[in-house]
């Protein structure tokens, strides 16, 4: 079933048999119960018209001594020629027993192969989600979101229809043939014969058919995608639209695109009429050979006319269920890629564990920078030798030129990433020996573009530590200074945020999960950026919050502004993945450098103009 | 998948509404051939597969001979017969299809052109509370599930009725004693098929919302993924994941075991009547009431034949409730009115205008020159006592710029919208030269304006298409001309690319492939193009470089020179040259005048320049 899928080169098939045998732990009873109960029910199906054929053949028909043996048993299991002939409802009890028996063999077959098959997707989709959080940060980055998201939604549907229906559909169009096959031929070759002999052309027909057409519905979807890209690229311009009063321009682009769309797809309509009025064409061939070698055979006095309605009926049970099965397989292509794309996020490194029993987290938080270096790619490194020291308890405040490597500084504290050379220690332990979860706890982080989930306002802080009460949340929301605005709200405290609820302002955002770090009462705070839509007097306000709260944490501050920058006890100016300069702001005013050059535009104004600046007093509103 | 205040999508059943249905119906009106098509194959088809078993019972009969009389001579007759209804069949099918394609592809066409022309009128109103991926899912995917519905809901209904007319029509006419012994299967085959199909589509409902969360809870897996971790709750979101991922089996499971329930049924009902008809038919065989045994096939096989069209009938029905709520946002779109438009004066003007043209006149018959635009006690809300402006009052005058400054939120951009006619005041009046602009054509009002804005957005094509969105006949020299003017020629000559570099470079979607300083440049240079006696910029502060920034500040001002121009400003340079400076604040004007003027009050005025002109510093020190 390996198939060439696009450009992508073909997955290999052991990969994908493995991956699927590992997916299946834990249900593989279940698919051979349904696998077993597939074979019997196809089985007792073929019963029903075999109680037919002997009534007509022993019981009704002018020549019950041509009746075959196998009519005989069934007539006999009834109680014999003279005893059906009387009660004519016994045969309807026995068909009405044998298709009850049948039913629930189908039942168990579906329920097992559902069962199976959807316990199997719930597997793969909790190994994907657990998968992705667990990551290792630069696989992460590495990843396109949209495709990750596509491959744990299509990617498992795809997986799981594959699983629970088509494997089921080929195998019981198998099952179905390869039951019927032996009892027809024992029956009589020639009818049985005449009833086969299209088979293979009818698969094959479908199975070449829908490879070749494939090509075509990739047309047609990317027809879709302009289309759909089209009226977006409309909708967001709407109001450049309007600017130029150009909506009847609009609606001319739009004509050809959408006409586009409706031939390829009327193509595909056009494509499919042929397929199945072709291949209704090659399965009533394939009855009509049944119906009329039967004729002759039944002229010829070499069959009865109970097999006769035997086999038409039995063609009647497999054909459809082997047509389809062409088409299925011609699609199992779709499956294995997207088992394989599946198995790819599976199989990306996540972050690994410490090796031996962790360090317990020290409650000193002082940090240690020694000797850092990163990069991303070889050729550009993001830190260079950072050497840094801060101490417990300690404010420093962090400012550069956009990717001087500020952020990813941090990042190294969090572990998100591991420095090619160098490390960092928290309270003088090395934090590569420390267990992630502990570090992560116990140092707070607050984002410039915070995400939020898609709950309330007071379950999003909660996130920080679950078991806090709503005093201590209010008292973290009032320090973040975003209490009364979300007192402000509708609901309060209970306001859905995130992609399901109110949008939010970037301020908001940022406010909330300050919120949030300062209830996990962590004994290091970063701020990364994480003032940066907050206007200047808030922003002093929160600064102020979190240093009379000193002494409980040390805190370092990523920060572009001035006003943010002269809070801190010392100041670190970081260029081109270096540290320039740090000390106080006393010491860096009056020194030649970044910080000084952000001091003049500041003196500047005062000298221009004695009276005091108070700025951006009334924004916050 | 995007949410919002419209979008979630309603997962509880509702009766089917057939007067909506109707009017979905109606627009396959314009396709009368391909529903023809339609309904006859369907009811031929039927016609064809109620008279197989017959035919097939014809050639048993002649074949085994068992009524006595030889008649293996009609056997080539009655197969020829078979073999032709066959053909027929299979060319039914053929031509069905392509029905099928016409009408579905042809309404889809119609309703994605009534939808995209109906988006081109609608007021801003209706976008700002809509998200753009909710409309373009209206246009694209609801449209597809609607119309691809309606042939096949065409085609079941006449084949489908016309299956079990037929059947029953056959079996009593040629039988009714039988023909009632097997129709007894048809009612607990309607009753068991209603049960279980409503069931099911109440589980697949319950399924489709499952699976929406668990979209959801995947996007949040992967947008969070840092955040997660910061807050070191891997393993409780696992373990949410792991509800949402078991809601989703077990609603998933209970559909297929409804099914697994309902499909044994249908056949052990199928079979019985089988049975039915073999115990009914045999005894009549055995009286010889002259029923033959090829007659006695064919209602077992009518017996097999009932349950296909009772279920092809009640998918439909699903089929219906499904596609339901599509059908009626499609339905809502389409008949949405334009809320701001022409009233009945101002059409008759035009179309005076039209019929007998007056020199020297506007299309909407007024006059066409513009000297002044006043905005008296003008309010505004977009909801209803929520008010976002309030008595704002000013007048405009070509050749002066009026610069609006505030905080986001303050009515800046509601003003623009208002002088704009996106919206239309809810208090107070706009007048251009005195004449409520109300009494004046949309289109020709409209057409005034050359509107810049904050976050530029180009359309998917070349650097001349985007150009020349300002003015569709503009030649080459032209659009190089005014890129020119802005100073955006040198960066465009030195694009390239294998599809095509200078003019003909591709900017991708929204121009995704060019910087947004040079975004900013070409939507300056479309709107140069445009050459509109009305200028409305809305400015941004970074995007492009201070060098360029200064470039550009004397052609804009060339351009602004003999214009109206309002700019909502965030650069200092721009609002230290406007005329009349107005500082809003939640909606009102709470200072005004020149710069200097506003200066030396010392006000918020200035304090909001002094804090916009460290800003600048700090950022250019820092980018």
């Amino acid at each position: 079933m390996s198939d060439h899928h696009d450009s992508k080169p073909t997955p290999s098939r052991s990969r994908i048999f493995r991956g699927m045998w590992s997916l299946m732990e834990g249900d593989r009873l279940r698919y051979g119960l349904a696998l077993a109960s597939l074979l019997a029910a196809a089985g007792m199906l073929y019963l029903v018209p075999l109680v037919p054929q002997a009534v007509i053949d022993v019981v009704l028909g002018g020549e019950p001594e041509k009746a075959s043996g196998l009519s005989w048993q069934v007539v006999d299991l009834l109680g014999g020629r003279e005893r059906v002939a009387d009660a004519l409802w016994l045969p309807l009890l026995l068909i009405t027993a044998i298709a009850t028996v049948a039913g629930v063999f189908t039942y168990g077959r579906q329920r097992w192969s559902a069962i199976a098959s959807q316990n199997t997707a719930r597997r793969i989709r909790d190994r994907l989600q657990d998968r992705i959080q667990r990551l290792d940060m630069r696989s992460y980055d590495r990843l396109d979101r949209g495709d990750l998201l596509q491959r744990c939604t299509s990617d498992v549907d795809t997986t799981q229809v594959f699983l629970s229906t088509q494997v089921v559909e080929v195998g019981r169009a198998i099952v179905m043939l390869a039951v019927a096959i032996p009892i027809m031929f024992v029956i009589d070759w020639r009818m049985a014969t005449a009833a086969v002999w299209l088979l293979p052309l009818i698969t094959g027909f479908s199975f070449f058919y829908f490879k070749k057409v494939r090509a075509l519905f990739k047309d047609k979807d990317e027809a879709e995608g302009r289309l759909t890209a089209a009226v977006n690229d409309n909708l967001v311009g709407i109001r450049v639209v309007r600017a130029f009063n150009r909506q009847d321009h609009e609606i001319e682009r739009f004509r050809p695109r959408n006409d586009d769309h409706r031939r390829l797809d009327a193509r595909l309509y056009t494509v499919f009429s042929t397929f199945w009025s072709l291949s209704d064409l090659l399965c009533f061939m394939q009855q009509a050979s049944v119906v009329l070698v039967g004729a002759w055979l039944l002229a010829d006095g070499r069959i009865l006319v109970g097999e006769f309605y035997f086999f038409f009926a039995a063609v009647g049970m497999y054909l459809w269920p082997v047509r389809m099965a062409g088409r299925i397989v011609a699609e199992f292509g779709k499956a294995t890629v997207a088992i394989d794309r599946i198995e790819e996020i599976l199989e990306l490194p996540v972050e690994t564990e410490v090796e031996s029993e962790p360090e317990r987290i020290p409650d000193d938080g002082s940090i240690s920078f020694r000797g850092i270096g990163f990069a991303h790619t070889p050729d550009q490194p993001v830190l260079d030798g950072i050497d840094l020291e801060i101490a417990d308890g300690e404010t420093v405040a962090i400012v550069g030129p956009s990717g001087c490597g500020k952020s990813t500084l941090v990042q190294l504290l969090l572990r998100f990433y591991e420095p090619d050379t160098g490390h960092v220690e928290i309270g003088g332990v090395d934090i590569r020996t420390l267990d992630r979860h502990d570090l992560r706890t116990r140092v707070a982080t607050v984002l410039q573009q915070p995400f939020l989930f898609s709950r309330t306002i007071r379950e999003n802080i909660l996130l920080a530590d679950p078991g806090a009460d709503h005093a201590s949340i209010e008292i973290a929301a009032g320090e973040a200074c975003i209490h009364d605005s979300i007192q402000r709200f509708d609901s309060g405290y209970e306001t859905m945020v995130g992609e399901r609820g109110l949008t939010l302002s970037g301020g908001q955002r940022q406010r909330i999960a300050i919120a949030q770090a300062l209830l996990q009462k962590p004994s290091i705070l970063v701020l990364d950026d994480a003032l940066s839509a907050v206007d200047t007097g808030t922003e002093r306000s929160i600064l102020e919050a979190i240093r009379s709260r000193r002494g409980r944490h040390t805190t370092v501050v990523i920060a572009h502004r001035l006003s943010t920058l002269r809070e801190a006890d010392r100041i670190v100016v970081m260029s081109g993945g270096r540290i320039e300069a740090s000390g106080t702001h006393a010491e860096l005013r009056d020194r030649p450098g970044l910080y000084r050059r952000l001091w003049d535009i500041q003196s500047s104004l005062e000298a221009d103009d004695d009276r005091p600046l108070r700025r951006g007093e009334e924004a916050s509103s | 998948m995007s949410e919002g205040m419209f979008e979630e999508e309603d997962f509880t059943p509702r009766q089917v509404d057939w007067r909506l249905w109707r009017r979905i119906l109606g627009h396959l009106k314009p396709h009368p051939r391909a529903v023809i098509t339609m309904t006859g194959c369907g009811a031929i088809l039927a016609g064809v597969e109620v008279c197989l078993p017959l035919v097939t019972a014809r050639i048993i009969d002649a074949a085994s001979g068992l009524d006595g009389r030889e008649r293996a001579s009609e056997i080539p007759g009655w197969g020829m017969l078979y073999g032709v209804m066959l053909a027929i069949f299979a060319l039914l099918v053929l031509l069905f299809i392509r029905a099928a394609g016409t009408l579905a592809t042809g309404v889809a066409f119609d309703l994605r052109n009534g939808c995209f022309r109906r988006l081109q009128a609608l007021p801003f109103g209706f976008f700002d509370v809509r998200s753009t991926g909710w409309l373009v899912a209206r246009v694209t995917s609801d449209v597809t599930k609607v119309t691809g519905l309606l042939p096949w809901l065409l085609l079941d209904v006449f084949w489908g009725t016309s299956m079990l007319v037929g059947i029953l029509i056959a079996m009593f006419s040629v039988e009714p004693g039988l023909g009632l012994a097997v129709s007894i299967i048809v009612p607990p085959l309607a009753l068991s098929t209603w049960w279980f199909k409503r069931r099911m589509l109440l589980s697949s409902r319950r399924m489709r919302r499952a699976n929406s969360r668990l979209t959801a809870a995947y996007n949040e897996t992967i947008a969070g993924v840092r955040t997660t971790r910061m807050l070191a709750r891997e393993e409780d979101a696992a373990a949410e994941f792991h509800e949402i991922s078991g809601e989703m089996r077990s609603w998933s499971v209970r559909n297929a075991l409804q099914s697994a329930v309902y499909l044994p049924i249908v056949m052990s009902l199928g079979s019985i009547g089988v049975g039915l008809a073999l115990w009914a038919g045999g005894v009549r065989v055995q009286e010889s009431t002259g029923l033959t045994l090829g007659t006695l096939i064919a209602f077992m096989q009518y017996a097999m034949l009932f349950s296909q069209p009772i279920q092809e009938l009640a998918q439909r029905f699903v089929d219906l409730q499904n596609a339901q709520a599509a059908a009626e946002r499609v339905q809502e779109l389409l008949d949405e009115a334009p809320a701001i438009r022409d009233s009945e004066e101002v059409l008759a003007a035009i179309e005076r205008q039209a019929a007998t043209p007056v020199e020297g006149r506007a299309p909407d018959g007024g006059d066409p020159e513009i000297d002044t635009v006043r905005f008296d006690g003008v309010g505004h809300w977009y909801v209803e006592g929520e008010r976002v402006l309030e008595d704002v009052s000013f007048e405009l005058r070509p050749g002066t710029t009026l610069a609006l400054v505030g905080h986001t939120g303050s009515g800046k951009t509601t003003i623009a919208g208002l002088l704009a006619r996106w919206y239309e005041p809810t208090e107070g009046r706009i007048l251009v030269d005195g004449v409520e602009y109300r009494e004046r054509g949309l289109d020709w009002w409209q057409s005034r304006f050359g509107v810049v804005q904050q976050v530029p957005h180009l359309f998917t094509g070349t650097i001349r298409d985007n150009v020349r969105y300002g003015r569709l006949d503009a030649t080459d020299d032209e659009v190089r001309q005014v890129l020119q003017r802005v100073h955006a020629l040198d960066f465009v000559e030195r694009l390239e690319a294998p599809d095509g570099g200078d003019l003909d470079f591709q900017v991708g979607e929204g121009g995704e492939r060019l910087s947004i300083g040079q975004r900013q440049l070409i939507s300056l240079a479309r709107a140069f193009l445009a050459d509109p006696p009305i200028f409305i910029m809305d400015e941004a502060t970074s995007s492009v470089d201070a060098e360029t920034e200064a470039s550009i500040q004397d052609a804009v001002e060339s351009i602004l020179a003999d214009r109206i121009s309002v700019v909502i400003a965030h650069r200092l340079s721009t609002i230290r040259r406007a005329d009349q400076i107005l500082l809003l604040d939640r909606g009102r004007v709470v200072e005004r005048g020149s710069h200097e003027e506003l200066m030396a009050i010392d006000g918020r005025y200035r304090r909001l320049y002094l804090d916009q002109f460290v800003d600048e510093e700090e950022r250019r020190l820092l980018s």
